[in-house]
């Protein structure tokens, strides 16, 4: 009995994208100088922090064959609305920011997710609309102004810095540590909650999961409500991060999340796949964007399209680095039963 | 011989066409034009400034017809410049007041606009290819923003160093002729011999790309001393970069910043100086411009001088950055350090 046998799939797929972060993080320190060492673990985990939680997010909504292209302007919004209200009342209590910002963006969040769930709207067309409302909302909202760092106390924007534990110079921040905390609380949901299996009953078989009497609109509605929420912490993230918050806050993260997803073996279908995964697919990411940056061979131009061809060459390779693992176990364990 | 003389005649021809025009031309109030004021896209604090000056300027005309503000979304920049650009040529309003940001695609809308009757005044970004355009305000000469920059990037070097440059869109047609300039003046002058410029980057003008930008360049040349960034984004996103990671002592932030966002980090040493121009004035004189051509009061023909309001003469000139294109240049920079930013962030 291997060590194969004992594994679930799953973490075969967690496995596989680990052996290509290794081998990504190998390449580049032997392309560029002074590559591997504890800053580069801090660039990536501090700018990985927002993204993870936009990333949870989507997986939830994918793993019911959905989408949700709206999270970019619910990001965007939610740090506007945050900001604004902390700069007109400093002494706010931090959690009931942080239960503000969640509550702005669950609410988007709802009415997707009523949009898509009991309306019957495809959710793609849902969320490409609501990603154009969203963001106009929050042009008319901000009335042209943006909210800047002096506006915010210090402990907001000292927050995200903050060294909850470090070796030389590598440091675990804590909005790192946040952000991963919120991580495996939803990967315990989902892996020992009943209510949170249903995600993955209607993502993988919708007539079966209505069979065994649950409810799927409510389901999918919750995804989205959940995704929104999701989106609503990463933008207080965002504004404690970055401090300036413009209309354009969050731009992009809709697509870079489901890349995000998508690279962490969550099944564009639906029904299948982690926010473990997802995680560790939004630190693959990021780590192939900012290695790019430094690395001197590729142009500013040609950038994003060797970015591109990465995230496709990392989806390949994991799945069928995943496929052969699954093959072996599957030989192994037939072996065994001889 | 012969020619010399046509020469010298032609010569006297043109300094005497120009004092024909140095007498500045009033602009007269009371008439009535609709008038568009279409910004890289709304949500932005400078484009809202802009957008008061040229309503100061409105309610001094007396101009009893409309002055709208209206800009595309942020995601939807360049189709939805080209959108109103042809719809408000449809409507036939008087001008149409652009900071363009759809690069020379604008041109086919903007040039219908004109043959609709509309004037088409630039302001902040021109039309790249010059066409579709009457003429271009511009904040000051493109070529003295690259010596300016060069000059703070001089002194807080302290004459030799890197540098590396954050932009903002690789598309941007304002911040790549400001980048080229300032290369150019790096060349020019061998003051400037021992600052290497080492990469030009682009933070998309938002924070977080900007933001991670800044840092990667910090991580790609250890021994970097300096980053410029030309837009407002990008350098108050550099300069919470470095603060954030504690580097304010290694390498500083300059460009154009806004006095509002930048006071923290010019009072703690992150960016002892930046620079830039007032958005208001720069409204105010785009609104008056367009009111003097779309009321025939101007013809918008090189040499004319017309007086514009409070900010006083001003004179349409061939623009030296873009062959064909006029250009009314407003001038002049603020540099802003420890000593002044901080009334200015008032």
């Amino acid at each position: 009995m291997g060590l194969l046998h004992r594994l679930s799939p799953a973490a075969l797929r967690i496995l596989a994208l680990l052996a290509v972060l290794a081998v990504v993080i190998l390449f580049f320190s032997m392309q560029i100088e002074g590559y591997l060492n504890g800053r580069l673990f801090n660039r990536i985990s501090s700018s990985v922090a927002i993204m993870a939680l936009i990333a949870t997010g989507q997986t939830l909504v994918i793993l019911t064959r959905n989408i949700d292209l709206s999270v970019g302007s619910i990001v965007g919004f939610s740090a506007f609305a945050t900001g604004s209200l902390i700069s007109n009342n400093p002494d706010l209590n931090p959690l009931l920011l942080l239960l503000y910002s969640a509550a702005v963006g669950a609410g988007f969040g709802m009415i997707n997710g009523a949009l898509v769930a009991y309306a019957r709207v495809p959710s793609i067309i849902v969320t490409l609309a609501s990603m154009a409302l969203f963001r106009s909302a929050l042009v008319e909202y901000s009335n042209a102004k943006s909210i800047t760092t002096e506006t915010l106390p210090a402990w907001l924007t000292d927050f995200p810095n903050m060294p909850v534990l470090s070796i030389g110079t590598l440091e675990v921040r804590a909005g790192f540590a946040a952000s991963l905390f919120v991580v495996i609380l939803v990967h315990l949901c989902l892996t020992r909650l009943r209510p949170a299996r249903a995600l993955f009953a209607v993502g993988s078989n919708p007539e079966a999961a209505d069979m065994a009497g649950i409810d799927a609109k409510r389901v999918v509605f919750a995804a989205f409500a959940l995704s929104g929420l999701m989106a609503g912490l990463a933008g207080f993230m965002f504004l404690a991060r970055f401090g300036n918050i413009t209309v354009v806050a969050g731009l992009g993260f809709e697509l870079k999340s489901v890349a995000s997803s998508v690279v962490g073996g969550v099944n564009i279908f639906g029904g299948s796949g982690s926010v473990i995964g997802a995680f560790l697919g939004a630190i693959l990411v990021d780590l192939l964007e900012t290695s790019l940056v430094r690395w001197a061979v590729v142009s500013e131009f040609w950038r994003e399209a060797v970015l591109g061809a990465l995230i496709l060459l990392a989806v390949t390779t994991d799945t069928l680095l995943s496929r052969r693992l699954t093959k072996l176990r599957a030989k192994k364990s037939k072996e065994a039963a001889k | 011989m012969k020619h010399l003389i046509m020469g010298a005649a032609a010569a006297l021809m043109l300094t005497t066409a120009n004092f024909a025009y140095a007498e500045a031309i009033k602009l007269e109030g009371g008439k009535a034009t609709n008038m568009v004021l279409l910004p890289k896209f709304l949500g932005i604090l400078v484009f809202d400034q802009a957008n008061e000056g040229a309503q100061e300027a409105h309610k001094e005309l007396a101009n009893s017809g409309e002055l709208q503000f209206v800009g595309p979304t942020p995601e939807n920049s360049v189709a939805g410049q080209i959108e109103i650009m042809t719809t408000s040529g449809t409507q036939g309003v008087g001008a149409i007041m652009l900071s363009n940001n759809a690069g020379d695609q604008i041109t086919p809308s903007a040039e219908a606009a004109q043959k609709a009757g509309a004037k088409v005044v630039t302001w902040d970004s021109p039309i790249p290819g010059g066409k579709g355009e009457d003429v271009f305000v511009a904040q000051v000469d493109f070529g003295s923003i690259g010596v300016v920059m060069a000059d703070m990037a001089h002194s807080i070097l302290g004459g030799k160093g890197k540098m590396a440059v954050l932009s903002a869109s690789a598309d941007a047609s304002n911040q790549n002729a400001w980048i080229d300039a300032m290369k150019a003046a790096l060349a020019a002058d061998p003051k400037y011999a021992d600052i290497e410029l080492v990469d030009v980057v682009y933070g998309d003008d938002q924070a977080e790309v900007s933001y991670n930008r800044a840092l990667a360049l910090v991580d790609k040349y250890p021994d970097l001393g300096l980053i410029m960034s030309p837009t407002t984004v990008g350098i108050q996103a550099s300069a919470k970069a470095m603060q954030d990671e504690g580097l304010c002592d290694k390498v500083k932030v300059s460009g154009l910043g806004l006095p509002s966002e930048m006071v923290s980090y010019t009072m703690n040493g992150c960016a002892p100086e930046f620079a830039l121009w007032d958005f208001r004035d720069l409204g105010y004189l785009t609104y008056m411009t367009a009111y003097g051509l779309a009321t025939g009061q101007l013809k918008g023909e090189i040499g004319e001088t017309f007086t514009a309001g409070r900010m006083g003469d001003y004179s349409i000139e061939a623009d030296p950055g873009r062959e064909g294109a006029k250009r009314i240049l407003m001038g002049p920079f603020t540099i802003y350090n420890k000593d002044n930013v901080e009334a200015a962030a008032k």
